[in-house]
Order: structure tokens, then sequence, then C-alpha cells
């Protein structure tokens, strides 16, 4: 758990963070937006101590940051950063196994560590293993940037735009898998990003930042109804919040059982979101689809008006 | 964006340190070293003999004071910390004129005064805290000459007043026709290298560029040039050109021969051809092929291109060989003294022949100027045509 | 000269034999020699063994090498720490001021300061050497992507470490291409230590240059250039890339 609490940090004259207090539980996947400039990446280089806080107290699982040393403290948090920051001289293998060399690793557990991770990033070993940075693709190197960020097993990640550079697929493909991932490695993750859209499909914890404040934070869902103002709200997009919130909300949230039988022909998984469903509708010029679970067989069915209904419906 | 090293609070260490070490060299080393004439070797005088240690102490007031606010005050007062350096710049020449009228005999006509290594290192020290703050305070470059320019005028000011049995000054005064003539002869070498290395060098560049096959050989050859040392490609073009003298009369009636100015102004080209075609080429190939692109998309000729685009983009590189080039030749030509190409290497190597210390140095200095000079000019000269940039700002 | 294809120790190899070859046997190049200086007595260089120069020479040049490349890799790590960081910029504009300085000029101005013979010129060029090496060090250091340093602090290395495993090796290349200019330029100006009583491969030339025989001359150009060859394809095997 992380826990911050009355955070500020002045560079000179200028106050970057005032007075923050944010409270990351275990396994949570916190995501901190705001425009540039608003204190979101001095907040999270705060927390492995790359920025020195000013005021204030930080803790990690109830332990002061500052009572480790700092390479010690970063050595348990994982860090992942827009430029990726892979070293040019070191292949791909060395690169991801430089944590655990850090930690004096034998050569044996480095190696098997490397290759699991690898896989799990699925990075072919045989490919990329020898490659160096340069010769990988943005997406690629983001990848090994992840899992050298990975490679001590830290409970906590740190990643600052990790994916801000990349083409949208790429980026997608990637959310999807990071978000993927920490729902199987139960790691804590605190992720900055200035994409609302990013920000929306990775968080369970949404904290948005203005002129080095918190000014809003909770559930992603409750932000996108109840903004806490203006600023938030044009954050969320305005008047595209309902789509928004349509993304995150699946379709089998406003199904109806099956009753009587399908009589709609086209279908939808239950795990697809009301985005998805919608679109779907648009397309097809249809009011109902039939909704199907994971082996296709139909399980309910959404009507448009089921779909637009009023918010707290039943 | 974490530039947390906080200047507030703890002294400005750089000039503290400089200022320090001043005031070491100052009190532990010679200050000036007198002798009664040309032959003698001169006896070394330290700050306290010059005229007591009262005197020498009030004289190390202005950089104990330096010292001193810049401790204190840190980089709050770069302003007063300029203003301090340079009382002691104009103070240095006052105090070399208090030796000289202290420490030499008037009846002695041949009597003269040198600095002594004292004096060097806290002038040296001086100019370096003078570098140091307009670099800091970002001023602009010609504001910085003028202000080196300050202590020069005050030290001229006290020649006729009693500096001209400065042993430097004596020996100037010794061959002062000899000294015009040499300046003369090292910038005519100077330039005429830089004319001719850039003309050929131009040329060869536009052959490189359209046979690129040749790019390698090229430059292999000129790099292979520029690694032979200096000393030894004079000797080598001194065989050769002394034997093509003396078969072809018309050589000979022309001025070439085996030493002289023919072999050191073709090894002066041979060494300049390689940054100058290097530089040639970047500017002419460094040009961002979007831009040509984007100019041949709006319509504009070849030679609107050429003219409107290409060249203010490849000029500030181009100047930046020539500039390289030049102070390059300046040092070079020094060396072709030895062939007897004349110049001011004359002075050096005469100078260290008759273990004559201010002749070397009035060799050395104005070709240290020279190439500081040519280099801030040329250097100027890149930086105003490089577009986007503000004249004078950076460094 | 950096020869990419064949085998890269060929060129060190090739010029470094002709060197040692020429140092040896010189003296049977007497018929050669009177073609250039038919008039003196003397045509081959026998007051002092070539080889014995040669070995005075690379003395020189590698004592003040060693000396510039520890002391300017030092100072040039020193004021790229967090502690020296206030000396960077007069660090910085002094090294690239000070190679506007031309060689002979300091050699010049360091024989009035140090003396003449053997160790003032090694002094002298080991200030000189100084500059090139600071210089490329700073710029190989400072050239270092921003991110890659953020990397690795984030990643918890330590400032040790970091210097040792990213930041030198990041940065060698073109601390190699200092120390190759630092040691070209070394060789040539040591070979004008010879006007001032240094005993190396200048010293031909410049007694062929006083008694005005041009057999001489040729004999130490000859033996200076592949002695300048030769260590300057050294670097180009041992650090290929960089040249010049």
């Amino acid at each position: 758990m992380i826990e911050l609490i009355g955070v500020s940090k002045r560079f000179g004259d200028s106050l970057a963070v005032n007075n923050i207090s944010l409270k990351v539980a275990s396994g949570e996947f916190c995501c901190l937006v705001g425009t540039s400039g608003c204190g979101k990446s001095t907040t999270l280089r705060m927390i492995n101590r790359l920025i020195e806080h000013s005021d204030g107290e930080i803790h990690i699982d109830q332990q002061p940051i500052r009572s480790f040393r700092e390479e010690v403290l970063r050595r348990r948090i994982g860090y992942a950063i827009q430029s990726t920051g892979l070293f040019p001289h070191w292949t791909v293998a060395r690169n991801i196994g430089l944590v655990p060399r850090l930690l004096k690793w034998s050569q044996a557990a480095v190696d098997a560590r490397v290759e699991e991770l690898m896989a799990l990033l699925r990075l072919d070993m045989a490919e990329f293993a020898g490659k160096y940075p340069h010769q990988l693709s943005g997406g690629q190197a983001q990848r090994v940037g992840v899992a050298r960020a990975l490679a001590a097993d830290p409970d906590i990640l740190l990643m600052d735009e990790p994916f801000g550079a990349l083409d949208p697929i790429t980026r997608e493909n990637l959310q999807l898998e990071l978000r993927d991932l920490q729902a199987r490695l139960g790691k804590t993750i605190v992720f900055v990003t200035h994409d609302m859209d990013e920000a929306l499909r990775l968080a369970d914890h949404l904290v948005v930042m203005h002129e080095g404040q918190v000014v809003q934070q909770g559930h992603p869902l409750e932000l996108l109804r109840e903004p806490a103002n203006e600023f938030v709200t044009s954050l969320l997009g305005g008047e595209d919040r309902g789509l928004k919130e349509a993304a995150l909300l699946p379709v089998s949230e406003r199904m109806v059982p099956l009753g009587v039988g399908g009589v709609a022909r086209d279908r939808i998984v239950q795990t697809a979101s009301l985005r998805d469903a919608l679109s779907m509708m648009l397309w097809r010029r249809v009011e109902r689809l039939a909704v199907v679970d994971d082996e296709d067989i139909p399980i309910g069915e959404l009507s448009f008006r089921r779909l637009v209904g009023a918010r707290g419906h039943e | 964006m974490d530039s947390q090293r906080s200047d507030d609070g703890k002294g400005y260490l750089v000039l503290v340190a400089l200022m320090g070490a001043a005031l070491v060299a100052w009190w532990w080393l010679p200050s000036v070293s007198v002798a009664p004439n040309r032959i003698v070797p001169g006896t070394g005088f330290s700050a306290g003999q010059v005229a007591g240690w009262p005197m020498a102490l009030l004289a190390s007031l202005p950089l104990l004071l330096t010292g001193w606010v810049a401790l204190r005050a840190g980089q709050q007062r770069l302003s007063w910390l300029l203003g301090l350096v340079m009382l002691c710049l104009v103070g240095w020449p006052l105090w070399l004129l208090l030796a000289t009228v202290q420490l030499v005999d008037p009846q002695l006509p041949q009597a003269r005064v040198a600095i002594g290594a004292g004096m060097w290192l806290t002038l040296f020290l001086l100019l370096l805290a003078l570098i140091e703050l307009s670099t800091r305070m970002k001023l602009a470059a010609w504001r910085s000459w003028l202000l080196f320019l300050l202590p020069v005028a005050v030290l001229a000011a006290c020649i006729p007043v009693g500096l001209d049995r400065l042993a430097l000054w004596q020996e100037y005064q010794g061959r002062s026709d000899d000294f015009i003539t040499a300046i003369g002869v090292h910038l005519l070498l100077v330039a005429a290298t830089v004319v001719l290395s850039l003309m050929i060098g131009v040329g060869i560049a536009l052959f490189v560029r359209r046979v690129p096959a040749m790019q390698r050989t090229v430059f292999s050859i000129l790099n292979f040039l520029q690694t032979i040392p200096s000393l030894a490609l004079f000797g080598l073009l001194l065989g050769p050109l002394a034997w093509l003298a003396s078969h072809y009369a018309w050589l000979e009636s022309l001025g070439v021969s085996g030493i002289g100015w023919a072999p050191a102004l073709l090894a002066l080209v041979a060494y300049s051809l390689l940054p100058m075609v290097r530089n040639t080429l970047v500017a002419l190939e460094g040009v961002d092929e979007g831009v040509i692109e984007a100019a041949r998309g709006m319509g504009m000729s070849r030679r609107q291109i050429l003219q409107q685009v290409r060249l203010p983009l490849a000029l500030p590189v181009l100047i930046e060989g020539i500039r390289i080039t030049t102070v390059q030749a300046i040092g070079l030509t020094a060396v072709a003294a030895l062939i007897g190409a004349g110049g001011l290497g004359r002075f050096i190597f005469q100078g260290l022949g008759q273990a004559a210390t201010d002749l070397v140095l009035l060799g050395a200095l104005p070709i240290l100027i020279m190439a500081l000079v040519a280099d801030a000019l040329l250097a100027g000269m890149a930086r105003k045509l490089q577009p986007g940039l503000s004249p004078g700002a950076g460094t | 000269m950096n020869e990419r294809h064949g085998a890269p120790w060929l060129a060190p190899l090739c010029w470094g034999i002709l060197l040692v070859g020429g140092c040896l046997l010189m003296r049977f190049l007497e018929a050669p020699l009177r073609l250039v200086e038919p008039d003196s007595r003397a045509v081959v260089f026998e007051r002092v063994d070539l080889l014995t120069l040669l070995g005075r020479h690379l003395l020189v040049v590698s004592v003040a090498a060693l000396l510039s490349v520890v002391v300017g890799v030092v100072a040039a790590i020193a004021v790229t720490r967090e502690k020296g960081r206030d000396f960077l910029p007069l660090v910085a504009q002094v090294a690239s001021m000070g190679q506007t300085f031309p060689p002979v000029a300091v050699l010049a101005l360091a024989v009035p300061v140090l003396g003449f013979g053997t160790v003032p010129i090694i002094v002298a060029l080991m200030l000189y050497g100084l500059l090139p090496v600071v210089r490329n060090t700073l710029a190989g250091i400072e050239g270092i992507d921003p991110a890659v340093r953020e990397a690795a602090r984030g990643m918890g290395m330590t400032s040790r470490q970091i210097l040792r495993q990213v930041e030198l090796p990041l940065a060698s290349p073109v601390i190699v291409a200092g120390i190759r200019t630092s040691v070209t330029i070394n060789i040539a100006t040591a070979a004008l230590g010879a006007t001032v009583g240094a005993s190396n491969l200048g010293e031909p030339i410049i007694a062929g240059i006083v008694n005005g025989n041009t057999a001489y001359i040729v004999q130490g150009a000859v033996l200076i250039a592949l002695l300048a060859l030769t260590v300057d394809s050294l670097f180009g095997w041992l650090a290929p890339g960089h040249t010049g």
C-alpha cells in the first residue's frame, strides 16, 4: 500500500505539488491524470525518491520511504517511462535482468527470470534476447521496458506515460495486456497519463490533478457520473461522457436474461461494453441484440431502450 | 525539471577556489624578475619584496574581497563579483608599474623587468574568473570582449609612464619593424591558406557529391594527410620542391624553393583540406531533405531553392569549416617558420634558441591572440547566420 | 586511415614494421638519400641511434598521454557529478577555448615557465593533451540520453554503478576519439620539442634545418610520419568508426 500524507514539492519558489494526500491500496490500479505541468509526474517520482518531497510523508506498507536507502527502495519498486530508458549498449536480455543482477541473484536465477518475463510479455526469446534496443520497434521496446520493471517481482509498479509515444493500435494492445497482467499478478500500479481514455480504460482509482493539487479522486464511474467541477468535466470530455461511461460498463449490466427465446439475429458477447453494443446497433440498424456467453450460447437480450435506460434503472 | 542543486545558502565555490589559488600564487611565487640587461638572468622578487609587505597586502585586498564576497553572497551578487574581478584585472598592470618603478635602476638603460610566475598565474586565474562570470551571467560575446579590453588598455596606458622597462616591450622595441612584417607575413600565409583551401575544398566536395564512389578514397587521403605531423610534412615537401626548383628555372624565378613560403603554403593547404571538405559536404548534404521537398512542393525553382534555402542553411556550417581551418592555420604557420617561411614563429624559435623568454612571448602571445580573435569572430559570424538563433544568444 | 575491409590489424602492423625497419635500415639507404642531398658529406643521420630516438619519442608521448587520460577523464567525471557540477561550465569553456591555442604556442610558453628538457615537455604535452580528453569525456557523458540515466536511477542503481555500467561504456567511443586526437597532436608537438633540446625523432629534422642538410630532414620526417600513422591506425583498429 502506498500512502501520501500532505505531500508538497517545491522547486525554488514554485510549488510543483501542493499538499496532496493519496492512498493507493494493494493490488489497485491507480491513474494520475492531468494536463502537462500539473505535478503528476513529480508526484510519481517522489514515490521512488527520484525527487525528494519537501513536506509531508510518503509511506509504503506503513513504512516511511526515507527509512530505506534510496537504491534499496527503488529496487523493490518497478519503474517504466515513456522513452523506455533501455540501456543502448546492452541486449534485451541483459536489460531485463538488470535489477535481479543488482540484487545479486545467481546467474541461473537471472536467466530463468528473464525467460519467464519475455514469455509473459510475449517477446520471443530466440528472436529478441540478443537484440539491442535500437533494433526494436516502439511497442517492442516498451514491452522490454515493462519486463525490466517487473524483473525483480516488485509489489509496486510506477509507470510514467509508458505508452505515450506509441501508435493507437499498439497502445491499445499494450493497455489491454497491462490490465490483464495486473489482474493476474495483483501488482499495485501507479500510472501517470494525460490521456483520459487510457486512464478510464485502465484505472480502478482515478486521480485528477491540476496545478499541483488533487481535484478529484475515486472510481472512474464515480468521476464520470459526478465530476467535481468544470475542469474535471472538460477533462472527461464534456458531452462525450455518456460514451465513455458506456465503454466502462459490460453488456451483462443491462441485458434481460433469456426468457422466451432469441429473437434478435445480431449477437454480442456479454463481456463487451455497452459502447460496443450501441455501435453495433447503429451500424446494423437494429434495436435488439442477442447476448451470448463466451461459448456463443445465447443468455439474454439487450434492447435499445434498456441500453439507454435511465441511470439507476431498476 | 529536477534542478534541485540549490544555489542559495552555500558559497560560490568556483570563484572562491579561483581566488584562493590566485592568492596563493600571488604570495608564494615570484611576482617579477629584474635583470640589469638582456643577457644576465633576472633576479626574482616576491610580492612582499617589491614594495614591502603592507603594500603587497593592500594589493591583494581586491583578491581577498572577491573571494570573501563569493563565499558569503554565493551566486546572488554576480555583477558585484564581476566588478571586483575587473578591479583586480585593472590593478594587475598597475602592480607591474609599481614593481618597475621600485625595482629598476633608472641609471641602467638596459635594465628590464619581466613578469614572474606569480603574476602570470594570477592573471590566468583572473581570466578564468572572468570567463566563469561571463558564462554564468550569459553575457553577449562582444560584451565579454570589451571586458577583456579594459585591462589591456590600462596596460597600454602604463607603458609610456614607466612600463617601457617591461622586457617584453624592450624585445618589441628592438625589432618593431620585424614584428610588423612578421605579423603581416603570418596573416598573409593564413589568408592564402584559407582562400586556397576553400576553393580547392569546395571543388573536392562538389566532385565527391557527383562521384560518391570516390568519397571513401578522398577522405582516406585527407585523413592520412592530417595524421602526418606538421614538422614532418614540411620536411617531406622540402626535398621534392628543392629538386623541382633546381630543375625548372621558371619555378625558381617564382620564388619556389625547398625552404620558404612554397612548402609552407603547400603543407598548410594540405592540412586545411580535411576540415574544409568535411564541412562543405556536411553543409551541402546536411540540409534536411524534408525542407527541400517542401520547397519543391511550393513550386520553387532549383535556383530559388539553392539561393533561398540551401545556401542560407549551409552557410553557418561552411563558416564553421573556415573557422577550424583558420585557427589551425594560425598555429601551423608558426611551425612553418622552421623552414624559413617567416611569420611570428620566427621569434618563438629564435627566442627558444637564445633562451630569451620574452622573445618567445613576443612570438607566442600574438599567435594566441590571433587564434582567439579569429575563433571568436568566425564563431560569432556563424551564430549570427544561424537561423532561429538571435545574435549574441548562447555561448 | 580506417581500413574496414581486410584484416583490421594489418594497417598498424604494416606501418609499425615500416617504422622499426626504417629506424634500423636507414643507414643502408645512403644512395637514395644522396639524391636529395648531393652536396653534403654525410647524408645518414648518425649522431644518435634512430631506434633510441624513436624510443624517447614514444616514452615522452606515452607518459604524457597516460597522464592526460587519467587526469582528464577523472576531472571530467568529477565535474559531471552532483558535487562538482558547479565547475562544469568553466571546465567545459576552458576545454573548448584551450583547443584554439596552437600547440606550438603552448609548448613555447611552457618552456620559460618550466625550463628546458624532457620533463617540461611532458608537462606541456600533458596539459595540452588534457583538452581533447576533457572535452570529449564531457561530451560523451553529457550526450547520454537523460532517459537512460533516469531509468538507471529508477531501477535502483547507485551512482557508482551508473557511472561504471552505464555512463562510461556509453561515453567510451567519444572518449577514445578524444584520446586519439590528443595522442596525434602530442606526437607532432613532441617533435617540435627537439627545438628546445628534447632528443627525439624531431632531432634529425632540426639538425637538418640547422646544417642545411635536406637528407637529415627527410629521414626525421619519414620516421615521424610513420610513427603517427602507426599509432593512428592502432587506434583505428582498437576503436573503429572514429577517425580524426
